[in-house]
């Protein structure tokens, strides 16, 4: 017989395995706990329904299961060995349906398992379907015979999840409207790269449920720094720009809270952490918002930083970025305080989970050591996705971007002797600009 | 000199590359397509399918009449010409090859031959006869093969020693043939020279031969080869090779005696490796695995994701069908679209009988613990197959307990090939045992087995009597 998980309490569909108590080959008692099962509302133990052996352990710690699904084979004392398979011998338990979850009437928790470990029993039509809109088959109850999907069940299926959908509100058919009633227009194609763009922006925003939290912060005493080294950065044929030191400061940032350089991974539910930090800055090309990345931001120096920066930004406007140079990246900045404006609020580059935001420098009278003074304030504006990030995470995020912009140290700036041989060979080559 | 730029190029011109050329083209893609051979379709082509069928055509006609004595027509000994039978068999490889080119000709699909080296990840390198030239791609979809693998200890540089490229080409019939492999090519180039006249004995290593096929389904070739060759060894390992006079000098360890033996000739069958060499791969990211197969992920990108691999140098299954299906795939994903293999591909053995299946086999079954109910129907049970004298067959299904599903089909019979066509197409709609039995099959043909096989699993086939189980034995 099959131990399953029984019905446990009113609204519990499922649970996660804590932990597994037997090994297979093990005797247990009927009502000894074999399993523990850490539901929505507590970790419940599942008792064995009778005594005898383990023979077969059907589930893995950490994995979710549902009510009515099996969790372990149980020879029972004194029942007669299980009969053996093969050549028309059926036994009486293959009459089971396989699909072995049976949440009641909760069907939208139902997922189709195979003992065989087959995919749910679908038409190459239907699952390239599914595959194009991006649904997972093994979620649809299939009405045909032994289970098998048509594609009105996967018709069915997308009507409740739009249905069920908080976003319910489908994108109306795009209406051409003529301006020209108005006055005098003219009409132009959207360029490929203003289509990316848009439907970039349109899957973030409608994705990721946004926060942004600003701050600022007091870039006096950076821009004095940045005044006195710009020259021998001059020399070097870099230019110090804030972006430069914000992708220093942001690193830093980054490592300390690790979270802002994570992606989510829907589709397993898993938190992908990543050791490497590589960064995306914003580019104000012709073409549109062009986001090229700079990889291994960590291990560069400032002049590096500097240097790689203005060649991306050059490749960038010239359209001769490549592929491999926008994809990658960890965590952006948009700076457009060259431009001018305050605080904004960026959108998520997805698949990362945060983007800063910086505004224009302005020189403000503040309270400082009680006294008013004139000093020169950065906007910032950190906009994170809040299914990963917690408000009071994004405060401590930005207030350390803010720390360590107010506190940015001078040694950052100073060009190290073997970088002095390194970069002038990379000065020779650079592009004319 | 300038490079010639396009969005994809194709290397190699067998069935998974001139699918994907194709289909490309067929989407408005330019595409670039680069062979080493004088001629198109690759190895299925020239070297392997269609020689090889077309061969054992020839063959199964001696056979029949040999065989139709007891049915009262008796023919006198067949006159074999060799130089005529080749040519026939030539002809049809240059119609098929000159097929291919005309319908890259005719969907614009430039076809450049020489041999493809890369350069770096965007550029091939191809020398043509009228000199190198460079290509530009933005994608590159690697489709070069595979060859018969030949262990160095057998590579004595003796015509005498072949592979199935060499055996393919008939030079002679040898009075003596030593098959080393007993997988299905040294079988289905095992079975064309026994018939033409030569004793064949087929050493294998492991202890089965079509190893990995389920053992109920070669019963009927096994009984079949044991009359037509002179021996099948099991479990025997080919030590040595030596050049003797005009013959071979073998030496072979069976179950730990050695033996020495002389041959005519020695077929050399034992696995294919892929043509990863001298392409210049090391200078792209492309990574491949231990066997030296190009490693691609389920839309067959390799590690370089704007290069594909698609067929034989993307290992797995080495057939034509699955190179096919993976040049869609490869042309889909490029074309953005969402595609990922996810097909059941069946696989055919071209033996006397032949033997078929896709899906799930119940060796695989027992191996990976899935519990299967088979259902087998018997040719004895055929009015078709008595009426032309094979009723050394089986059709069976392995059937999923429960739902009934049907996840796996296997066919050992005359035509056997033509007809797992169907068990596909079961399997992929995710058919079940009753979808097959109420579907209404002609009468008199093979494909009745099917049905009858899944009316035997009710206990209820008109042709085969079942004794009665209870509903819920």
């Amino acid at each position: 017989m099959q131990i399953k998980i029984p019905f446990l309490a009113e609204g519990v569909h499922s649970g996660t395995v804590v932990s597994i108590l037997v090994k297979e080959g093990d005797h247990v008692k009927k009502e000894q706990t074999v399993l523990e099962l850490e539901t929505n509302k507590a970790t419940a133990p599942i008792p064995s329904p009778a005594s005898g052996t383990i023979t077969k352990i059907l589930v893995k710690e950490g994995v979710e299961i549902s009510v009515g699904q099996a969790i372990m084979s149980l020879s029972e004392e004194g029942a007669a060995k299980e009969p053996a398979k093969g050549v028309g011998s059926k036994p009486a338990q293959e009459k089971e349906a396989p699909t072995i979850t049976e949440a009641g009437d909760a069907s939208e928790e139902y997922t189709y398992e195979s003992k065989s470990g087959a995919l749910p029993p679908a038409s190459p039509s239907v699952r390239k379907m599914a595959l194009e809109l991006g649904i997972d088959l093994t979620k649809i109850r299939g009405t045909e015979r032994g289970g098998r999907i048509t594609v009105k069940d996967l018709k069915a299926y997308v009507q409740r999840l739009k249905a069920g959908s908080p976003q319910k509100s489908e994108k109306p058919a795009p209406v051409s409207i003529d301006f020209s009633k108005w006055g005098p227009v003219n009409r132009k194609p959207v360029s490929s790269t203003r289509r990316t763009i848009g439907q970039k922006m349109y899957e973030s925003w409608t994705t990721i449920p946004h926060v942004t939290q600003f701050d600022e912060a007091d870039i006096t005493a950076l821009l004095e720094l940045r005044k006195k080294y710009a020259p021998s950065y001059e020399k070097k044929g870099a230019r110090l720009t804030v972006t430069g030191i914000l992708l220093k400061v942001a690193v830093q940032a980054l490592k300390k809270f690790p979270i802002f350089n994570s992606s989510l991974d829907e589709s397993k539910n898993e938190l992908v952490c990543k050791h490497y930090y590589h960064l995306g800055v914003a580019v104000d090309t012709e073409q549109g918002l062009l986001v090229p990345i700079l990889k291994d931001a960590d291990k560069k120096s400032l002049l590096d930083l500097s240097i790689e920066l203005a060649q991306l930004s050059e490749k960038a406007r010239q359209r001769k970025i490549s592929l491999e140079d926008v994809q990658g990246g960890t965590f952006t900045i948009s700076n457009l305080g060259s431009i001018g404006g305050g605080h904004f609020t960026p959108i998520v580059n997805k698949p990362e989970v945060a983007i800063l935001g910086v505004g224009r420098g302005i020189v403000k009278p503040i309270v400082k050591d009680g006294k008013i003074q004139t000093r020169t304030m950065l906007s910032l504006g950190l906009s994170y996705d809040h299914r990963v990030v917690d408000g009071a995470d994004g405060a401590r995020f930005i207030h350390e971007m803010v720390q360590g912009l107010e506190h940015f140290k001078e040694e950052y700036f100073t060009i190290r002797q073997v970088e002095e041989k390194k970069t002038a060979k990379k000065t020779t080559q650079k592009v004319k600009r | 000199m300038n490079p010639i730029e396009t969005e994809i190029v194709v290397v190699g011109a067998g069935p998974g590359g001139y699918a994907a050329a194709f289909y490309a083209a067929d989407k408005g893609k330019k595409v670039i397509l680069v062979e080493q051979d004088k001629r198109l379709g690759g190895v299925c082509l020239n070297r392997g399918c269609i020689p090889s069928k077309a061969l054992l055509h020839v063959t199964k006609l001696i056979t029949e009449a040999k065989e139709s004595t007891a049915r009262g027509i008796t023919f006198g000994a067949p006159k074999i010409e060799l130089d005529k039978m080749l040519a026939w068999k030539e002809s049809i490889l240059e119609k098929l090859s000159q097929g291919i080119a005309a319908l890259a000709q005719r969907r614009g699909v430039e076809v450049l031959y020489g041999r493809g080296h890369f350069e770096d990840s965007t550029t091939l390198r191809v020398e043509t006869s009228s000199g190198q030239k460079f290509i530009k791609y933005e994608t590159a979809i690697l489709a070069v093969g595979s060859q018969p693998a030949m262990p160095s200890a057998f590579d004595l540089g003796n015509k005498r020693i072949m592979t199935s490229t060499e055996a393919l080409e008939l030079e002679e019939v040898p009075e003596s043939l030593l098959v080393v492999g007993g997988g299905y090519i040294g079988m289905e180039l095992g079975t064309v020279y026994a018939t033409l006249g030569s004793n064949v004995v087929i050493v294998e290593a492991m202890n089965s031969i079509l190893m990995g096929v389920d053992s109920d389904l070669i019963r009927p070739v096994k009984s079949y080869a044991e009359k037509a060759f002179k021996e099948i060894r099991l479990n025997t390992k080919v030590l040595k090779m030596e050049t003797s006079g005009k013959q071979i000098k073998v030496t072979m360890e069976i179950e730990g005696a050695k033996k020495e033996e002389l041959y005519d000739r020695v077929l050399v069958s034992v696995g294919r490796a892929p043509n990863c060499d001298d392409l210049g791969l090391e200078n792209t990211k492309v990574v491949r695995d231990e066997k030296g197969f190009v490693k691609v992920n389920s839309k067959q990108q390799t590690s370089v994701p704007h290069i594909y691999a698609i067929g034989d140098v993307a290992g797995g299954a080495l057939l034509a069908h699955k190179a096919s299906r993976e040049a869609r795939i490869a042309v889909e994903v490029i074309a953005g679209e969402e595609s990922v293999f996810q097909s059941v591909i069946p696989a055919v053995v071209f033996t006397d009988p032949e033997v078929a299946w896709c899906g799930l086999t119940e060796m695989e079954a027992r191996e990976k613990g899935i519990q299967v109910t088979v259902s087998r129907f018997p040719w004895s049970a055929s009015g078709r197959a008595l009426s032309f004298d094979r009723p050394d067959g089986l059709t069976k299904l392995i059937v999923e307990p429960g739902t009934e599903r049907i996840l796996g089909v296997g066919i050992c019979g005359s035509g056997a090939g033509e007809l797992i066509g169907e068990g596909v197409l079961a399997v992929e709609m995710g058919a079940t045992v009753k979808d097959l039995a109420e579907s209404v099959h002609p009468h008199p043909t093979l494909s009745e087995t099917l049905m009858e096989c899944a009316e035997m699993f009710y206990g209820h086939s008109t042709h085969a009597f079942v004794r009665k189980r209870s509903p819920q034995e």
